[in-house]
């Protein structure tokens, strides 16, 4: 199996989804950063000579950022709104929907699964 | 939806005034605005403003960070004290 970029490693995939498993590089940056090669999609990981592995790594280096880099920027980011304590820091910090979904009900993807308070609706009484 | 590009940030008048004054005064004291829509310029970097949240002024020292937010996003408007406990 092809390495590209060190740990990644796409399998019997057609390459433009196998390079969509580096972290950063989605369908659409993998069909354009295909065509900038001027490499085909619709050939297997598998199938790539050594020669174009290392141009497609090389590539992506050079032009793009992904996996740790790319994953540092982002935790970066998210510090740099939490230091300076902004409403989407503090946000980000309580784990709540930063940009101004409800809460009462859903936003289960920020606040993560139910914890169902006992007897709630008695106390609301 | 932002803000047209044309039209360049909103940077409160009267309060880049009393910015201005203080920085040729070289003084840096703490600025009473309710102005939280303002947009941080990079000259209010080291100033302290007093922004209004509804009740109060809190108090916020703007540092380089904050350039490109604004005032407003500084002073919580909300206070959330915790659900009802058991009892």
């Amino acid at each position: 199996m092809p390495r590209v970029l060190g740990v990644d490693i796409p399998n019997e995939k057609r390459l433009e989804v196998a390079i969509t498993y580096l972290f950063g590089i989605g369908p659409t940056t993998a069909r354009k950063l295909l065509k900038e090669l001027s490499m085909r999609g619709d050939v297997r990981a598998k199938d790539l000579s050594d020669e174009e592995v290392a141009r497609l790594a090389s590539h992506i280096d050079a032009n793009y950022t992904v996996e740790g880099t790319l994953r540092r920027q982002v935790l970066s980011n998210l510090n740099r709104l939490k230091d300076i304590s902004c409403y989407r820091g503090l946000r980000h910090r309580r784990g709540l929907p930063v940009r101004g979904q409800r809460t009462r009900c859903n936003a289960r993807s920020r606040k993560g699964p139910r914890k169902t308070v006992a007897n709630k609706k008695i106390l609301r009484k | 939806m932002t803000r047209s590009i044309k039209k360049g940030p909103y940077i409160d008048a009267k309060l880049l005034g009393k910015v201005e004054k203080q920085n040729s005064a070289n003084t840096r004291n703490p600025m009473t605005t309710w102005a939280r829509a303002c947009t941080v310029a990079p000259e209010f970097v080291g100033h302290t403003f007093m922004v209004h949240n509804g009740r109060t002024h809190l108090k916020v020292f703007v540092t380089e960070d904050m350039v490109g937010h604004k005032l407003g996003e500084f002073s919580p408007t909300r206070t959330f004290r915790g659900h009802t406990k058991k009892g």
